[in-house]
């Protein structure tokens, strides 16, 4: 097959399985009893319709990129690292603990909070790693379970140590960070801010990594075939400690993006409730786990996420219907990895 | 003798290659009948549609005069036809009974029925003379043991046709000898036995008849009491075989040198590694023989730094390299050719061109990036040069057959270019033609000086090749026999565990 | 410490192991077919969904368990196919199949009920309990295991049940038999896939009972989500137990142990956030005791069983 024609056929999956996902909404539409073509004209409205929304959209896209990047080195590396909504909100809430308490200029405890929180989530996310490297614990499983454990770490801190006492006493949050260390917004009176160049910035980085450097060859060949990548000198080692840092330090940014630049504040469960993380993970799964694939995948999730918000405001239909949409759309691209069984069987024949 | 099974002009086509043409086979009752010929042949393809695991595209099977279509294994086994793969199919965490009656369980109240198994088991042995202990793991038996296992499930299913496919591969040569008397008492006890193999003293010994197939036709069909073994081969390879005219180069310095090496097995088990002490030096071919699973695949990962010994050292030209990375260790002067092409080897999701890169990617890396333009005009010189059979340097490796893959490995370690190169198994699996180029390659390597350390279970391979044969038995170096004094007979002897001769 | 551990701290123990356990087996019994099986989480919740669902339908509870069996073994129906007929990535298939199960069953709770976030209804019968005869007269013990809902003494029931299954019977030696050599299986006529597609369908009716005792057990309310990472914590008590069903049963009476525990410690003058977190760090540190694998080992399943 010819490199053109593989690339075509790449991208022809996704989107049959778009049309798939599109046509399980419309099956629950009119479930509802509702006009599939008026919901899915909202829907595109509420995602394109204005610049307004557009920029919305792609506010929402900005932190589904950067954890699905994160998950998408994981996943190439053979790593199954479920924990980025973890690694999210502790990047976030220690973005929030640095631009509330470092003195100094703005623009330098800016840079200094994007960075402190992608190190932290990149420590946690090697925690895994290092846990599984070292004592063999399944990183699937204790990536998941660190979720918990972080979210609810979070939770305790705005809850007590650092809760805003000014404000309203109910909220458990943090005071609000001062405005010359919030990320700047790229257009007047919109929501969408410089994290989305960040994001868009590391996705083409990310891609360049993978496929042209010699260590993303490494990290793919080790996850290709862990053998074939020890016998040709790949140290595992080194290149899960890679891996997993960076995976969890783009989910780290994700979460200091969305405090940093949309909610000025860490405010308990706002990061985990989104479900950024697992939107992110989605988008890889759809891209399977290519970087410019997946920067796509997460522009178009957030668009089904902000479209089915515009749906809600203006037709029957609840805004849940993104959801299904969204997990019947990754159900089947997952089933891929299977065509191309059937198709390799079908050559032997 | 009466005509219990026959094949009558089977073909078998996979799209536009013909793996069997036109072919006649039968078996009589109680005879044991060979099938010969080398890898790819078509003696696999032929079986396996008389197994019931592929369906001929022309041509019928008669059992016992009747015409038979079989879909899947288990009419075939209905039909009285077993079959022992040349890769053992037992549940290594079941005991041999249960392996055995697997399929036709004795029952009790609704229940397995384990003691009935063993009772049935033991009756089995003793009937066929071969006892094997019903209650034991089958994991933990050695292969001679879960062969015989093999075969008492193939009878217990009630077989009178039972083929076995190459079954002497993993044994060791006193195991042959009893594997082979074993089924001449159950022929003349009126089983009857189709014998692949490619071992043409075995099939001299035990065969009534012989059929020989080449590229997928019937080239030679006799009693074996009016051939020889010479006939055979001519038949099976299709010409004379040349002698390798192998002049001996003087031997230099040491590239390897293995000191001393110890590498512990699981607890309370043997060492897999005892104490082996050897040396490769410039200009030299270093065979190792012996029944796989010695000592031979640890010894080469405790040399190419995937393991670390327990004891020892390890030098590459001249520098201990024990507990060095694999990284470091290929960089200080080690190329390897793997045993086991698709665990080791290759990735088969990845494409030829990055299956090419691999140990290479320190040596076209600039500012951190692959030179993909240069890597690309490299390996297409390899595709070119060992007429590697694939679409595009962008193809999954996945979609090379076996022998074209290991004609890409073999390249890609041949261009490392370094002083020693590890060879395991480096023809495995490939056709006659591949055959002889890599065997080319590594003379053509030894005489500009390298060393090489050439590992392989097929004797004719280290007889062919080697200056000195070494024999690892059960982790240790059992012998070494210099070129001139190396001949089958004393290899298999040690091989088997026979006299140490230091 | 009399205020920490009493009778009813492994009362409730029971109460809160019922639905690990249940989903446990199921995760045991694909486990032993060659299928690990990561969407344990998603058919719970939509048992646990699906079970009020029912009873809201159809007004009667042992039906609403009925129809909570029946939908979770329609949706395991969907991971049997791709992982088995598409041979799709078993752990990729699993992950997916927890978004699939947390978008519908948050989308047929708008849906259906239409409400976000949660759906109590305080006419709704929840289960039953028992009270056990004679047992529960006695003293300490009567008061641990009777009166709980039958669910409970079903989860222990069919642990046993699977126990003689799997390792006395004919079907269940052939079950196990697929599970470790496919190939093997497969060339003696052993049908793998049908074997393969029985076992999920049997972890669909074990998750949904698990999902029915998780929303009809205690308070009878859907909220989203509310899953909570057990079906996680199952699927780690499933390795712990190394698939056998009395191993599984005492390690999730360990997990079920600490979530009660941790219930119990918020009596105690500890922050919330600590206690809860309680369950997932103990099931963290257990996993330090089942690591005799290395990546290496499951790589070469991996392998071996998708190829």
């Amino acid at each position: 097959m010819t490199r053109l024609k593989r690339n075509l056929f790449a991208l022809l999956q996704p989107i049959i399985a778009v049309i798939i996902g599109l046509l399980a909404g419309a099956i629950a539409i009119v479930l509802l009893g509702d006009s599939v073509i008026d919901t899915y004209a909202e829907m595109w409205n509420g995602a394109f319709g204005s610049f307004y929304f557009l920029t919305n959209t792609l506010t929402r896209a900005t932190p589904i990129i950067l954890t699905g990047l994160g998950v998408a080195l994981a996943f190439r590396a053979g790593f199954f690292n479920m924990g980025s909504t973890g690694q999210m909100v502790l990047g976030g809430l220690a973005a929030a603990i640095t631009a509330l308490y470092l003195p100094g200029p703005g623009w330098m405890v800016l840079v200094v909070s994007l960075v402190v929180g992608m190190a932290i989530g990149g420590l946690w996310s090697l925690f895994a790693g290092y846990m599984d490297a070292k004592f063999g614990i399944n990183l699937l499983i204790s990536t998941l379970l660190l979720n918990y454990i972080a979210s609810l770490f979070a939770g305790y801190m705005v809850a007590f140590p650092l809760k805003d006492q000014s404000g309203s006493a109910a909220m458990a949050q943090t005071p609000m960070i001062d405005k010359s260390i919030w990320l700047p917004k790229l257009f007047s009176g919109m929501s969408l801010h410089a994290g989305f160049i960040l994001a868009i910035v590391a996705a083409i980085a990310l891609y360049i990594f993978i496929q042209k450097s010699v260590s993303g060859y490494e990290i793919r060949m080790l996850g290709n075939n862990p053998f074939f990548a020890a016998y040709g000198g790949v140290k595992r080692g080194r290149m899960m400690v890679v891996a997993m840092l960076t995976s969890g330090a783009l989910a780290g940014l994700a979460g200091a993006g969305e405090v940093l630049g949309t909610q000025h504040r860490y405010l308990d469960g706002a990061l985990a409730s989104a479900d950024y993380g697992w939107s992110g993970i989605m988008a890889t799964l759809l891209a399977s786990s290519n970087p410019l694939g997946t920067a796509v995948a997460g522009i178009l999730l957030a668009a089904l996420q902000t479209g089915a918000m515009g749906v809600e405001r203006n037709t029957n239909v609840p805004l849940e219907v993104a959801s299904v949409i969204q997990a019947v759309l990754t159900l089947f691209v997952s089933a891929r990895f299977g065509y191309a069984f059937l198709k390799r069987r079908k050559e032997k024949k | 003798m009466t005509l219990l099974l026959e094949m009558k002009n089977i073909t078998k086509k996979y799209g536009d290659f013909t793996a069997n043409h036109n072919i006649n086979f039968d078996v009589r009752k109680g005879e044991i009948h060979a099938l010969v010929g080398e890898n790819g042949a078509g003696k696999t393809t032929l079986m396996r549609m008389l197994y019931g695991m592929e369906e001929p595209t022309s041509g019928s099977i008669m059992i016992n005069g009747k015409e038979v279509h079989f879909h899947d294994p288990s009419e075939a086994i209905r039909q009285g036809i077993g079959m022992v793969h040349q890769h053992f199919m037992l549940f290594p965490s079941f005991t041999l009974a249960e392996n055995i009656v697997i399929g036709g369980e004795p029952k009790r109240s609704g229940l397995f029925d384990r003691k009935a198994a063993a009772d049935k088991v033991n009756e089995l042995g003793q009937m066929y003379g071969m006892p094997v202990d019903p209650w034991r793991k089958a994991g933990d038996c050695p292969l001679g043991v879960q062969q015989r296992t093999e075969i008492l499930k193939v009878l217990y299913q009630g077989a009178d046709v039972i083929i076995l496919d190459e079954p002497t591969g993993v044994l060791t040569p006193s195991e042959v000898k009893e594997l082979l008397q074993s089924i001449k008492r159950l022929a003349a006890q009126g089983k009857s036995f189709i014998l692949i193999t490619h071992k043409l003293h075995e099939v001299m010994e035990a065969a009534d008849r012989i059929t020989v197939l080449r590229d997928g036709v019937i080239t030679g069909h006799m009693e074996s009491n009016t051939t020889d073994e010479e006939k055979i081969s001519r038949l099976m390879v299709g010409r004379d075989l040349i002698p390798m005219s192998r002049v001996a180069n003087e031997p230099g310095a040491s590239v390897m040198h293995v000191q001393n090496v110890t590498l512990a097995g699981a607890k309370g088990a043997k060492p897999l590694l005892d104490n082996v002490t050897l040396t490769v030096r410039q200009g030299e071919i270093v065979g190792i023989a012996g029944i796989s699973g010695n000592g031979q695949s640890e010894l080469l990962q405790v040399i190419s730094g995937l393991v670390q010994p327990d004891s020892g050292i390890v030098e590459l030209n001249g520098k201990d390299v024990t507990g060095d990375s694999v990284r470091a260790i290929r960089e200080q002067g080690m190329a390897h050719i793997p045993e086991d092409r698709y665990m080791w080897g290759a990735s088969r999701e990845a494409t030829v061109l990055d299956n090419g890169l691999m140990g290479h990617q320190h040596q076209y890396k600039k500012g951190g990036l692959i030179q993909s333009h240069k890597l690309r005009k490299v390996v297409s010189g390899w595709v070119e040069r060992f007429a590697i059979k694939t679409g595009s340097l962008d193809t999954q490796a996945q979609f090379l057959s076996g022998g074209n893959l290991q004609k890409l490995i073999a390249a890609r370690e041949f261009a490392q270019n370094k002083p020693f190169l590890i060879a395991a198994e480096p023809t495995r699996g490939v056709d006659v033609g591949a055959m002889e180029t890599i065997h080319g390659e590594l003379l053509a390597k030894c005489k500009t000086g390298d060393g090489i350390l050439l590992v392989s279970s097929e004797l004719t391979e280290i007889l062919k090749l080697s200056d000195r044969v070494l024999v690892m038995y059960e982790g240790a170096i059992a012998g070494e026999l210099s070129a001139a004094e190396a001949t089958e007979e004393q290899i298999s002897l040690l091989m088997a565990g026979g006299k140490r001769q230091l | 410490m009399d205020q920490l551990f009493d009778v009813s701290l492994f009362n409730s123990m029971l109460r809160i192991v019922t639905p690990i356990l249940l989903a446990a087996l199921g995760g045991a019994i694909c486990a032993r077919v060659g299928l690990f099986n990561v969407g344990l989480e998603g058919l719970v919740l939509v048992g646990a969904f699906s079970a009020i669902l029912g009873n809201h339908l159809l007004g009667n509870v042992w039906l609403a368990i009925i129809f909570a069996i029946l939908c979770v073994m329609l949706f395991s129906l969907i991971f049997a196919y791709i992982s088995i007929n598409l041979r799709a990535n078993v752990i990729v298939v699993g992950i997916s199949m927890n978004f699939l199960a947390a978008g519908l069953t948050t989308f047929c709770l708008r849906a259906i009920f239409d409400v976000k976030g949660a759906y109590y209804d305080k006419n709704m019968m929840g289960l039953p309990k028992w009270d056990i005869p004679v047992i529960k007269d006695i003293p300490v013990l009567g008061g641990i295991v009777s009166g709980h809902s039958p669910l409970v003494y079903l989860a222990f029931f069919a642990a046993i049940l699977m126990q003689i299954y799997l390792f006395k019977t004919v079907s269940g030696f052939r079950l196990r038999a697929a599970g470790e050599n496919p190939v093997a299986a497969q060339s003696l006529g052993i049908p793998v896939r049908r074997i393969q597609y029985g076992a999920v369908l049997m972890s669909g009716v074990l998750c949904g009972l698990a999902g029915a005792q998780l929303s009809l057990g205690q308070v009878t309310m859907f909220t989203e989500g509310m899953t909570a990472g057990r079906g996680f914590i199952a699927l780690v008590a499933t390795m712990l137990g190394q698939s056998n069903p009395i191993g599984v049963v005492a390690s999730s009476l360990l997990f079920g142990f600490m979530d009660a525990f941790s219930i119990r410690l918020q009596g105690f003058a500890l922050p919330a956030q600590f206690t809860q977190m309680l369950p997932y760090i103990v099931t963290l540190v257990a996993m330090f005791f089942f690591k005799d694998r290395s990546y290496l080992k499951d790589a070469q399943r991996a392998n071996g069983s998708s190829r």
